[in-house]
């Protein structure tokens, strides 16, 4: 915090006390702004602060959802992908991407950021919630195609200063059936270790199925790259034999002539985590 | 304890109607308040930062109102023994509501086979949550009023559900702070989620905080029998066996439907300000084949600007060595 | 060395062994080089503890009232081992304690006893003044090392950890009553007074805390709810905070400066 600041900054500081003053009484005052569509926004202060430092500003929240049913049957046992389960992820995911995108369009935004991604699979459905604020430039024309990222402001500006954009969400999902051991072969596994080679692949093949879905639909975008890619895997909760495996990430392209280096500072900071207070540890 | 009107009537910080007289309030707040020092829910960076721009804290300043609750709630149709389909499918006037028609040609409702289905808006619910909140709201700034407050900062408000009481218990609670060299409040205080630096922040970049603002929305899904036949997987005579992936129109919907409705109840508070930090949180709770309901509440600070924006010096990228 | 008027004989041989220079604390390197900037040493991690039998008191069951002996019990528990933190910071010659916890623990071999502990790490004005608080004792505060130093900065100085209690009983609602209000939402005033009344108790009392020790104000004030082990209808209201009195006049925080970190 006592790092010398640079020449300039520190000449040109704001007397914030003069400021709160002049906020507070302009309460009394009529608005500012001749704007006269309200504006919502779930980026924190430094966010919106940092969208304002490139140029851009937050337009509105907007949502997304879709629940697509998965047909009857599909978890019972049998081998190899379960196609129906990842069309319906895939269906839910651009369905939901389709309405976000839509809203975001309605309120001339060029694109959402800091999408939160919701996904839920159940027996018979897959729920998809997105919800995120549409974002634009200050000056900027409406735009044919909107974007949608799961990238927060931060990193979106972050991405910006260095060239890059995003252009949408790539998703991928995968489920496939846990093979199925026989009688005698878990009789003779039982006393060893060893090896469970068909779950190793059926585990593999789903990893790789997934991700092969979202790099897919990264490329049909037009995508140079996926960042910030996460992924969900591990059985079903109500069909254990069933492992799916989701990965999403945000597809990106560089817009600038060439990659803009960012060269930062090295600080030394001297901050714990913060520490909760707990007046009383109840057991 | 009077309960003024919800806060969604009019400017709720402007409004004189807010500023009832301090008979309101339990006769502890009235000598805690009237103390020679302040208490001040603010942790220490923040009490800093709120004494470097210039705001004196005066005092921890809190509301609560405590509502009977059971989801079906006051005015709800059903209560009187009714529902889509024996009311006829009529809503209210000028609230969200769509109606689903069975398209396997079937004429007669059953349990078995119901032929349509309606999303509805449930404004009975919204207004008795917007009411629990707007008194809380409203304790809160007359507790600030007393105490000669401009503002409340740091407001932090929760919804408790109390075990085997059937009450939920609303609180909010802030610290009430002065403009230091500022005129004398000119009306009700103002209030925020924020406070220090980011409110520093915000000041700086040419915002005013005016009040928290918050909604709830609620929908109600009564499945008709394609949404309860996707949603079961039940195999259907009427829907010919085999049933592919499709999407559940009902349901996507109706989880729109809940949250834009969220927002523009926020909005239509805002005359022309901006709604800063949105926190976002919905719910479903699923009653029976794809029967639900479905909330969302939205809460932020209304912010307005005072002057142009003036972009703050550019962040400096940095690397922490640790 | 002042002789602690009810330590246990192993505390003072601890204490004894920490004025030969040694320290002990359970800060961090931050909060310790933190307080070092501050302009303080830290000579030793305090504690007091006191196990506490805590009675019973007949409820009405359809009326909310306070329960003034447990409200009692709650607090003189905290209170003892408080004191007994400050003994040991004061055997030290301390000015303060910093970084103090409040713990409640609850043992299989003791119904109704809870043990109260206190702990925290004296510190010591390097300059030889002294910080002490108007009663001539050692400051107490739950700041960090980091908090500290921040209000060190503002000209503010910790007084001492005030605290205050309220345990309530909520009434249930008779059969009749919840008829009569049947499905509707609508507020219930007794139940919004009962909670008001509680909360604002446990604030008032903490403030009364406060101004004893002539603070000009509490910063951090959390209130906590705990039903601990009596129900779900009896519930403890705490309210705890630093109390801080102005010490000199304004001093300005250096400016911070914006960075966009790139650490995850």
């Amino acid at each position: 915090m006592s790092a010398p600041g640079k020449a300039g900054a520190a000449a040109e500081a704001v007397d914030l006390k003069a400021e709160m003053r002049r906020a507070a009484d302009s309460l009394g005052q009529p608005a500012h702004d001749q704007r006269t569509r309200a504006v919502t926004s779930d980026l924190s202060v430094d966010e919106a602060l940092l969208l304002h430092s490139i140029g851009w500003e937050a337009v509105d929240v907007v949502f997304g959802a879709s629940v697509v049913s998965i047909p009857p049957g599909v978890w019972t046992w049998g081998s190899g992908e379960i196609t129906s389960a990842s069309d319906a992820h895939n269906l839910a995911v651009r369905s939901a991407a389709k309405h976000l995108g839509e809203q975001c369009a309605g309120v001339h935004g060029h694109g959402v950021v800091g999408v939160q991604v919701g996904v839920e699979v159940q027996r018979h459905h897959v729920d998809v919630e997105l919800t995120g604020t549409a974002v634009r430039p200050v000056t900027g024309k409406d735009r044919n195609t909107v974007f949608v990222s799961d990238l927060s402001a931060r990193d979106f500006t972050l991405l910006h200063n260095a060239g890059w954009g995003p252009i949408g969400l790539a998703f991928g999902a995968s489920f496939v059936y846990a093979p199925r051991r026989s009688m005698g072969t878990t009789m003779r596994q039982s006393s060893q270790n060893v090896e469970l080679t068909n779950f190793t692949e059926a585990m593999y093949a789903a990893r790789e199925a997934g991700m092969e879905h979202m790099q897919r639909s990264a490329l049909d975008m037009g995508a140079q790259g996926i960042v910030a890619v996460r992924v969900s895997e591990g059985p079903m909760w109500f069909a254990s034999h069933a492992i799916g495996f989701t990965a999403w990430g945000t597809a990106v392209r560089l817009d600038a002539q060439s990659h803009q280096y960012l060269r930062p500072e090295v600080v030394l900071p001297l901050d714990d985590a913060v520490v909760e207070f707990e007046a009383q540890a109840l057991r | 304890m009077s309960a003024p009107g919800p806060p969604d009537t009019d400017d709720v910080d402007r409004d004189p109607g807010h500023s009832a007289g301090p008979g309101d309030l339990p006769e502890a707040a009235g000598r805690r308040l009237g103390g020679e020092s302040f208490s001040s829910g603010l942790t220490v960076p923040d009490f800093a930062a709120c004494l470097h721009m210039g705001l004196r804290p005066v005092g921890l300043v809190q509301g609560f109102c405590v509502m009977q609750w059971g989801w079906y709630g006051a005015g709800s149709p059903y209560m009187r023994g009714m529902n889509p389909y024996s009311f006829g499918g009529s809503a209210p006037r000028g609230v969200y509501s769509e109606s689903y028609r069975c398209p396997h040609g079937g004429y007669v409702y059953s349990n078995e086979h119901r032929i349509w289905g309606q999303n509805y808006q449930q404004p009975w619910v919204e207004s008795a949550w917007a009411e629990g909140f707007g008194s809380s709201y409203t304790r809160m700034v007359e507790e600030a009023t007393e105490v000669g407050a401009h503002g409340v900062i740091g407001v932090v408000d929760s919804t408790r559900h109390l075990a085997d009481m059937n009450v939920t218990e609303f609180h909010m609670l802030g610290t009430a702070v002065v403009v230091e060299g500022a005129a004398a409040p000119p009306g009700t205080p103002w209030t925020t989620y924020l406070a220090g630096q980011r409110l520093a922040k915000l000041v700086e970049s040419g915002y005013m905080p005016v009040s928290v603002v918050a909604s709830l929305a609620s929908v109600r899904v009564w499945a008709y029998c394609v949404t309860e036949i996707l949603m079961e997987g039940t195999l259907s005579a009427w829907g010919g066996g085999y049933i592919p992936v499709s999407e559940v129109e009902q349901l996507s919907r109706a989880h729109l439907a809940a949250r834009s409705l969220a927002r523009e109840h926020v909005r239509s508070r805002l005359g022309a300000d901006t709604l800063q930090g949105a926190l976002i949180v919905a719910n479903t709770q699923s009653l029976s084949q794809g029967d639900e309901v479905i909330e969302c509440t939205l809460r932020g600070t209304r912010v307005r600007r005072f002057k142009d924006f003036d972009p703050l010096p550019a962040a400096r990228p940095t690397v922490r060595l640790t | 060395m002042t002789q602690p008027q009810d330590l246990p004989k192993e505390a003072g041989h601890r204490l004894e062994e920490l004025e030969h220079g040694l320290f002990t604390s359970d800060l961090s390197v931050n909060e310790f080089l933190l307080i070092k900037e501050a302009g303080f040493h830290p000579l030793g991690f305090v504690m007091g503890s006191s196990i506490y039998h805590t009675g019973i008191q007949a409820r009405r069951w359809n009326k909310s009232q306070e329960l003034t002996k447990l409200t009692e019990a709650m607090y003189n528990a905290r209170e003892l081992a408080m004191t007994r933190m400050e003994e040991e910071a004061d055997a030290l010659g301390a000015d303060g304690v910093v970084g103090v916890r409040l713990d409640v623990n609850y043992y299989e071999w003791g119904r109704d006893a809870a043990e109260f502990i206190a702990v925290g790490t004296a510190v010591k004005a390097e300059d030889g003044t002294s910080h002490r608080n108007a009663l001539g004792k050692p400051f107490t505060s739950d700041l960090s090392g980091q908090d500290f130093w921040t209000i060190m900065q503002t000209g503010y100085v910790p007084q001492g950890l005030v605290m205050g209690t309220c345990v309530f009983h909520i009434a249930h609602r008779g059969i009749g009553q919840a008829l009569g209000t049947m499905g509707q939402n609508v507020e219930l005033p007794n139940f919004t007074q009962a909670l008001y009344e509680a909360r604002e108790l446990a604030m008032t009392r903490m403030q009364d805390e406060a101004n004893t020790l002539g603070a000009t104000g509490i910063v951090g004030v959390r209130l906590e709810e705990k039903s601990h082990q009596w129900g779900s209808h009896t519930i403890e209201f705490l309210s705890l905070g630093t109390a801080v009195t102005k010490s000199a006049g304004d001093v300005t925080l250096p400016k911070p400066i914006t960075i966009i970190s790139l650490d995850n």
